[in-house]
């Protein structure tokens, strides 16, 4: 059993829960992530680690209220115990010393961007970080990710926070104004599908991570499975980061919505 | 200067020497080479379904000491298809990024079956066209040659139908009606018809009076068959030929041009020579040309090509008198 | 081995049960069929099984048509050599309890092996009766399955004798029926052993694989406890080489490894279309059924009820597959295999079962490429037609095309039930493994040695696929050669 040390409430559908893992805690590297499975009943659900405490022996999640489980998960609370937690999963960020790095992060995606833009840092690098979201209260973590970017940008669709407008319109800002030799992209598939086509214009060598359908975690399923540069890679255990440029966004939009009549009928069913 | 461009596989060639499709083509330093020596187009390695099938024996034979379920080697053949083709792919890529002339993939195949669909991966990959090396040896004796013929054209239209980049073939003269054949294969949809491609051949050891495989380079003088039908058909074809097989000198090639190829690929003088050789055979022609006071090859291109059947040599059959006045004594 | 059974067969209470019933009475009666289920009432359950299994009478009766043989031949087709014999003519004297215990010398699940091994490739293909008789073997299968089910039901498990405890680490890695029967014997020789699991529930493939239809889920923890009962521990959610690393765990004083990771990928054909909504792994949809209890609606996880459902293959997973399709409602549930019926890999009782419920087979035909509707939801799949050509070099015919023939079904569900690939979570983590190409781990095959001395490996991750009894061999074999190498080592390290 995992308990829930700390959980704080971002916005009426995200949360963020800190989770006694203290083995995962050790051994996670920027862009693992975990599967939680909240009780019997519950889906196995993959969440990016966005921090993790090592004396504490704990792990931060951001959660999205986005289906059955996930809302069940967002309405647990401290002391509360989550079944089952399995992890590190996924290969690690590859991360170098490089020059400067333009990290653009979309919602819940700035979650598991925090220790990427960590990582970055801590490796030398400059770092200048887009965060982007429908609305003010969406950009979540923006402290945390000022501490480890020479330069935080921010940007909403409405205007109610930042600069009003798309994350790409923030990213190539910093792209016209100086040289970036890297960019990682975490955030919705459709707007990695935006960056990835900016950077690709100005030749920037990008990393999305994708949040990929998936069961186990451990390669045994393939539901994650994605096609990158022409074949097909699991996201699990080939991922979740992959060259942006070679990714089929528009077959990965598709396939995210592979459950989706099943899951509005289950979504309907809990609360009926 | 006489400029070398020419066409082929649909596309504009800086020269008209093209490295064939053989072992060199499948490594990539010497695809470099090949480039820097200016090869007009580098034709790939072929990835040959036979090749395939024999690793799939192979491993079936192989797995005995700790013998799996059958079920895992069910559909083995799809993982050493997979394997094959991801290698593949990954030379097209590296080839494109390597190099800055065109990078044709090449596909040997023996049946039409499902998996010529394939080749819409390679064209994924970046390959600038595709040559599909097609061979039946006509010695299956239940099937006839209309059946033969049909795989061609099966296998043809189903690349065609999968991939949006120029297709060419290279194919044998093992046809009852070579002429007709090629016209036929021709009006395809095809952006061009190699003639023709050497294959593996057997030899007899009379010392151990054993079959052995034969000398598996071109000779100097193969270049006659290609020689022939590439002028017999130059002018009653559809789409670009190439000649291949025996093309050993800028001589031979200026030959095959003048007879109406749009190119010539070469293989075995590689081997002898070096991919360096081909710069000298660039050379050459374009000497020959500033010689003949050709600007380009479509200057003399076909110049001696079958037209209106004047030039007889391309059809005589027999030697008639020429051996006439000649005798051992 | 030869000593020990000519000594349990000279027992007085064998020798007085030979007598009992002369030969040529034995082998006039005819062989037991198995009760099972109606068709159309099984096919609306998930988790009802559809073998029944024998009364007592049924199982004495069809044990004594075992004629305790002087030489067993059909011990040398079972990959973990039960004394068969032995244990048959203990149910034929009515001592069934006994019968259990003399399975268990050997195998670590003789409930779950008398439900899924392949008997008709094993040991019943080496009894006498079909050998010699040309007559239908011997049960052996519903045999072993009546014994272990009579003690469980009974209540009186046995738990095998254990040596003293050695105070020696060994771990487990995956808990399929590899490990399990790895960790029986391990424990019994005194071993302190850990299995690790990566996925919350303990079993392997013979809980996120076997329908319950085919292997209830009860039949395999009973087994489990019964592991539990000796001291095996079970650690769930860990992954070995990422939880924590292979250095982690010597240091908290593991001594050898076992790894059985098992086939963690499962394969596709690569055609295209193949990545279509609605097409999945026999994996993926298997594990959302017995796993995650898709097909009930208080879970939460979904799964695609498909009404016009195809499945690619025609191994155990394929029927498997193809048999959960149809409980879930599929109105056409069809299997598209290319071969013929003769070369299915799957078990004869599964193919039969299957016909029974309705399931559809179009052997002779494989899938080219899947269309999808607007949503991006595969609508139809293009297959062609095969014939049979020349042998290859298993020996099996080689389907050829039928060049021409192809044509379209409509689908909605597609599972792909093509087999799997090794696992490459475990030899990722120790780069220094040597692997094959195909990245199956080496080992040496009589002590399922790896190139690193204190790691061994059996099952899938080093056959490829492998049978549950066939992993079950790989792991008896991997624990006596742990045994002996950690016994050497520690002795060499006392001296």
């Amino acid at each position: 059993m995992y308990q829930i040390v700390q959980k704080e409430q971002f916005s009426e559908n995200v949360v963020k829960l800190v989770v006694h893992a203290p083995r995962i805690a050790r051994s996670r590297k920027p862009g693992h992530f975990i599967i939680l499975r909240i009780d019997e009943k519950g889906e196995r659900i993959p969440l990016t680690i966005a921090e993790a405490n090592i004396e504490a022996g704990t792990i931060t999640l951001v959660v999205q209220n986005v289906g059955v489980s996930s809302k069940r998960l967002c309405a647990m609370n401290v002391g509360d115990q989550i079944l089952d937690l399995v992890g590190p999963l996924g290969k690690a960020t590859h991360i170098s010393e490089v020059g400067t790095v333009l990290a653009c992060g979309g919602g819940v995606g700035i979650a598991p961007l925090l220790p990427i833009v960590e990582g970055f840092k801590k490796a030398g690098n400059r770092v200048v970080t887009v965060l982007a979201a429908r609305t003010k209260e969406l950009i979540i973590l923006e402290k945390e990710i000022r501490q480890w970017s020479d330069e935080v940008i921010i940007m909403t669709d409405d205007g109610s926070y930042g600069t009003k407008g798309l994350v790409t319109q923030g990213a190539e800002e910093i792209i016209k104004r100086e040289k970036v030799d890297e960019c990682v992209t975490i955030g919705p598939a459709v707007m990695m599908k935006f960056v990835a086509l900016l950077t690709q214009k100005y030749e920037i060598p990008t990393q999305a991570s994708l949040n990929a359908i998936m069961v186990d975690g451990t390669g045994m399923c393939g539901a994650c499975r994605a096609s990158v540069g022409g074949q097909t890679k699991f996201t699990c255990i080939d991922g979740p980061e992959f060259n942006a440029h070679q990714i089929d966004f528009d077959e990965l939009i598709l396939r995210l919505g592979g459950y989706k009549a099943e899951e509005k009928q289950a979504w309907e069913r809990a609360n009926s | 200067m006489a400029s070398l461009t020419t066409q082929f596989f649909g596309i504009e060639l800086k020269s008209p020497v093209v490295a064939a499709s053989c072992s060199l083509t499948g490594n990539i330093e010497q695809i470099e080479n090949l480039a820097k020596a200016g090869a007009g187009a580098i034709v790939l390695k072929s990835l040959f379904e036979e090749e395939i099938d024999a690793q799939l024996q192979e491993e079936l034979s192989e797995r005995k000491a700790l013998e799996p379920d059958p079920e895992y080697m069910d559909y083995f053949d799809y993982i050493i298809k997979d394997e094959n083709l991801k290698n593949y792919t990954n030379l097209i890529k590296q080839a494109k990024q390597a190099v800055d002339v065109p990078v044709i993939a090449s596909v040997s195949c023996i049946s039409a079956s499902d998996w010529v669909v394939f080749s819409r991966k390679l064209e994924e990959a970046g390959a600038d066209a595709l040559e599909l090396n097609l061979f039946l040896l006509p010695a299956d004796i239940s099937r006839d040659s209309a059946a033969n013929e049909q795989f061609y054209f099966n296998a043809i239209t189903k690349v065609l139908e999968n991939v949006g980049i120029p297709v060419t073939i290279k194919i044998s003269h093992y046809f009852s009606n070579l002429g007709q054949m090629i016209q036929k294969l021709s009006k395809t949809g095809i952006a061009g018809i190699t003639l023709f491609n050497r294959f593996y051949a057997p030899d007899i050891d009379i010392l151990n009076e054993q079959v052995v495989t034969a000398d598996v380079l071109s000779q100097v003088s193969d270049y006659q068959m290609p020689l022939r039908w590439i002028g017999l058909m130059a002018d009653q074809v559809d789409c670009p030929l190439a000649a291949t097989t025996g093309v050993h000198t800028a001589e031979t090639a200026i030959k095959m041009l003048l007879a109406g190829a749009g190119v010539v690929q070469v293989a075995s003088v590689l081997y002898q020579e070096g991919p360096d050789y081909i710069a000298k055979m660039n050379e050459q022609i374009k000497s020959w040309m500033d010689k003949k006071g050709y600007d380009r090859i479509n200057d003399f291109k076909g110049k001696l090509a079958n037209k209106k059947k004047d030039v007889v040599i391309y059809e005589r059959a027999q030697f008639m008198k020429y051996f006439g006045g000649k005798s051992y004594s | 081995m030869k000593e020990y059974l000519k000594i349990e067969r000279d027992q007085e209470w064998r020798d007085q049960l030979r007598k009992k019933i002369k030969n040529k009475e034995r082998t006039t009666q005819e062989r037991v069929s198995m009760t099972s289920l109606d068709p159309m009432e099984r096919i609306k359950y998930q988790d009802r099984e559809v073998n029944l299994g024998l009364n007592m009478e049924q199982a004495q009766r069809e044990a004594s048509r075992c004629m305790d043989c002087v030489n067993p031949t059909c011990i040398e087709g079972c990959p973990v050599s039960i004394n068969i014999p032995k244990f048959i003519k203990n149910i034929e004297r009515g001592e069934v309890l006994e019968a259990a215990k003399t399975l268990k010398e050997t195998s670590a699940l003789p409930a779950v092996c008398g439900r899924v091994c392949p008997q008709e490739k094993q040991c019943e293909a080496q009894c006498f009766y079909t050998l010699k008789l040309k007559k239908e073997p011997v049960a052996i299968g519903y045999l072993e399955r009546f014994a272990a089910d009579f003690e469980q039901q009974s209540g009186a498990v046995s738990v095998p004798e254990t040596a003293p405890k050695k105070q020696v680490k060994v771990a487990a890695i995956g808990s399929g029926p590899a490990s399990l029967s790895f960790a029986g014997d391990m424990i019994k020789l005194g071993y302190d052993v850990t299995v690790f699991e990566a996925l919350h529930e303990v079993g392997g493939v013979l809980k996120y694989g076997i329908p319950e239809f085919r292997l209830p889920n009860h039949v395999v923890d009973v087994e489990l406890e019964s592991l539990a009962k000796m001291g095996v521990k079970f650690e769930r959610n860990f992954i070995v080489g990422r939880t924590a690393s292979f250095d982690d765990l010597k240091a908290e004083g593991y001594q050898a490894f076992f790894v059985a990771s098992g086939a963690g990928l499962p394969r596709f054909m690569n055609i295209p279309g193949e990545n279509y909504n609605g097409i999945l792994s026999s994996n993926e949809y298997l594990t959302r059924v017995n796993l995650m209890n898709a097909a009930k609606e208080e879970f939460d996880t979904p799964v695609l009820k498909g009404q016009n459902v195809a499945v690619i293959g025609g191994g155990n997973t394929a029927m498997d597959s193809v048999r959960t399709a149809k409980r879930l409602g599929a109105e056409r549930a069809m299997i598209i295999y290319r071969r013929s019926r003769e070369e299915m890999p799957a078990r004869v009782e599964e193919v039969l079962h299957a016909e029974e419920e309705g399931i559809e087979f179009l052997n002779l035909n494989n899938p080219v490429e899947y269309f999808a509707d607007e949503n991006g939801r595969v609508s139809k799949m293009r297959v062609q037609r095969m014939e049979l050509g020349e042998p290859d070099a298993s020996g099996r015919r080689r389907p050829v095309v039928v060049e021409g023939s192809e044509y379209d079904i409509p689908v909605d569900v597609v599972v792909v039930a093509i087999g799997v690939s090794p696992n490459p979570l475990v030899p990722s983590e120790l780069p220094e493994l040597k692997v094959s190409r195909w990245g199956t781990i080496e080992v040496d095959p009589e002590t399922m040695q790896s190139s690193k001395p204190e790691l061994f490996a059996g099952g899938d991750i080093v056959r490829g696929g492998a049978t549950v009894i066939l992993a079950m061999g790989d792991g008896r074999k991997a624990a006596a050669g742990m045994h002996k190498y950690l016994s050497q080592k520690n002795e060499t390290a006392a001296n």
